[in-house]
């Protein structure tokens, strides 16, 4: 990703804020002011704190923090949490202060003949003691509630932002929103000095809150427009872009074949799964689809591939037990960078979150094969049918642009004690709904037969290939799937 | 008599309102408080830092810092009986 702009455009900065720079596409605008409203525990200021921080540390611009809110030590305080270290930044001359937080004592006004010149000068003071690049200002509000005479803090502001563009210096300020009518209009500041304005919302999910951000404008300059999800963690915000859909550009060959390394079965399918196609395992619980994904998974580490596990029913852990007692040490490939592995919290799942956990494990190993383990339980999640759907098609997007062959499974109750001669006459329509997306579906089917129950494997679909048509029988063993005779009843 | 009066009276530079405001402060505190107090006018284009310590945002401030409590006045002092209510101040006199 880059910021660079055509010529005379606006030019934009790295906020260094994980996800955010690419919702901005590639940052906020250089030597202008943005405006970051929400209510109360929305983390406005954890976005100025971060943009500051990541700016010293990352970007080498220095910057200055004004606050009308929090007292100057409680903020250096606050952000060790975060693992900012304020102190240090200060007596390096990297990071400032104009301090104006509340006071101690009583402030009375009388008259209002008087204008705010000193704080434009402590900002110009402290701008020129750290030669800063970055200014942030928490919160207008605050100022605003503290002087009777608006027109004289309006004067202020608008000079301070005017001064700032000269310098270069880019600016975030923070701006109380308490309701969905109520704006910073109020104070006549967001039309005259803010050249983007950003709002984050907190919305109750099942569990916790889920934050969301919305770039309401960015003047002069491009932005991804839409909803989109964020987090506080323990190094900062992170906000989960929506990845962008690619249907252009698709790094899907037929003559790459991804096997599974079972005997027989790279066959039935015609050599392997062609790269870049998005593969529904579909069966009953018990029918061995986790062992077939990870037969996958080590085939293309043994192949000198990275691969990337989604783990959404079972816990990493308990995953890890599973394939060591088929004889595949998953620990030793995590610690060697060979296999990556994304879980979540089922509950207050959300799209662009998984997607974003995804592909960052996908690009920090440079994955090529996928297992997500599995897509129903996304669906027996707080996920509707459509927001799966939507899933798939910008994960699928994303992974055919990148060539990378993704294994689904898909548990399927429909699939057991079919009659004889009607194997497959309860395929759920599930699957088919979700066929539109994906480029191959292998059943995995129960029958009971002569009191036994048989497991049976058929490819119902493989795009632009040849496949076998017939019915396998197959039997898992300690060292994995065993594929059988073809199954005639 | 010693000094029982402590003030300071924050200006930026030299402004019409800012002499206005410290005539204004003078003039009072000559007539009431007159060998009992001191006054120090600081410029915050001189002393930003100062100001930066004081926290002062607006100009002209004056503030009381002795006797306690600290009190503080924004505005060009020209209303003698609010500068007197909102200091806590009594006349020696």
């Amino acid at each position: 990703m880059q910021n660079k702009t055509k010529k005379g455009a606006v030019e934009k900065v790295f906020t260094g804020i994980r996800g955010f720079d690419e919702i901005l596409m590639g940052g906020v605008p250089k030597g202008r002011a943005t405006l970051i409203t929400g209510g109360t525990g929305t983390g406005k200021t954890v976005i100025l704190n971060e943009f500051l921080y990541r700016g010293i540390t990352q970007f080498k611009e220095n910057g200055v923090y004004v606050t009308f809110e929090e007292d100057k030590r409680d903020i250096i305080k606050n952000v060790l949490g975060f693992g900012w270290n304020y102190g240090s930044l200060i007596a390096q001359k990297k990071l400032a202060f104009v301090d104006a937080g509340a006071l101690k004592e009583m402030t009375f006004e009388s008259g209002q003949s008087y204008d705010l010149s000193p704080l434009i000068e402590r900002v110009r003071y402290a701008i020129k003691k750290v030669k800063a690049k970055r200014l942030v200002i928490d919160c207008l509000d605050n100022l605003f509630s503290r002087f009777q005479n608006r027109d004289a803090v309006r004067q202020a502001l608008c000079q301070i932002i005017a001064e700032l563009k000269e310098l270069g210096v880019t600016v975030l300020m923070t701006a109380e929103k308490s309701g969905p009518e109520q704006s910073l209009s109020r104070y006549g500041v967001e039309e005259f000095v803010a050249d983007g304005v950003i709002e984050l919302a907190l919305i109750k999910g099942q569990q916790q809150f889920l934050r969301r951000m919305f770039v309401i404008k960015l003047r002069g300059t491009n932005f991804r427009s839409g909803t989109v999800e964020y987090e506080i963690t323990d190094q900062g915000l992170v906000v989960y872009p929506k990845i962008p859909v690619e249907n252009i550009f698709a790094k899907t060959d037929f003559q790459v074949r991804k096997g599974f390394g079972i005997k027989d079965l790279d066959d039935i399918l015609g050599g392997g799964i062609p790269q870049g196609h998005m593969v529904l395992v579909s069966g009953n619980t018990g029918t061995g689809k986790t062992m077939f994904g990870m037969h996958f998974l080590m085939q293309g580490i043994g192949k000198g591939e990275n691969v990337v596990f989604v783990s959404l029913e079972e816990p990493i852990e308990q995953v890890k037990k599973t394939a060591l007692t088929h004889g595949w040490d998953f620990n030793r490939q995590e610690k060697e960078g060979r296999l990556g592995f994304v879980t979540t919290n089922l509950i207050d799942i959300s799209n662009d979150k998984l997607l974003y956990h995804i592909i960052s494990a996908v690009e920090g190993i440079n994955a090529k094969r996928v297992v997500i383990d599995s897509i129903s339980s996304l669906l027996s999640a707080t996920m509707s049918e459509e927001q799966v759907r939507q899933f798939l098609i910008q994960l699928s997007g994303y992974f055919k642009a990148n060539g990378i062959t993704c294994i689904m499974n898909y548990l399927s109750l429909s699939n057991f004690g079919a009659a004889r001669g009607q194997l497959l006459s309860h395929l759920s329509t599930n699957e088919m709904r979700l066929s539109s997306v994906t480029d191959a579906i292998i059943m995995l089917l129960f029958v009971e037969r002569g009191q036994k129950i048989k497991k049976l494997l058929n490819v119902l679909k493989l795009r632009g290939s040849q496949h076998s048509k017939e019915i396998f029988s197959y039997e898992i063993e300690k060292d994995g799937i065993k594929m059988g005779e073809k199954y005639e009843e | 008599m010693a000094v029982k009066y402590v003030l300071k009276l924050y200006v930026t530079g030299v402004t019409s309102r800012s002499k206005t405001a410290l005539e204004n402060i003078k003039r009072i505190l000559e007539e009431d408080y007159k060998g009992v107090y001191s006054l120090k006018v600081i410029d915050v284009l001189k002393q930003p830092k100062l100001a930066e310590e004081d926290k002062i945002l607006a100009t002209p401030t004056l503030i009381k810092i002795l006797p306690p409590p600290v009190a503080r006045i924004v505005g060009d002092l020209s209303n003698k009986e609010n500068i007197l209510l909102g200091l806590d101040l009594v006349a020696v006199r």
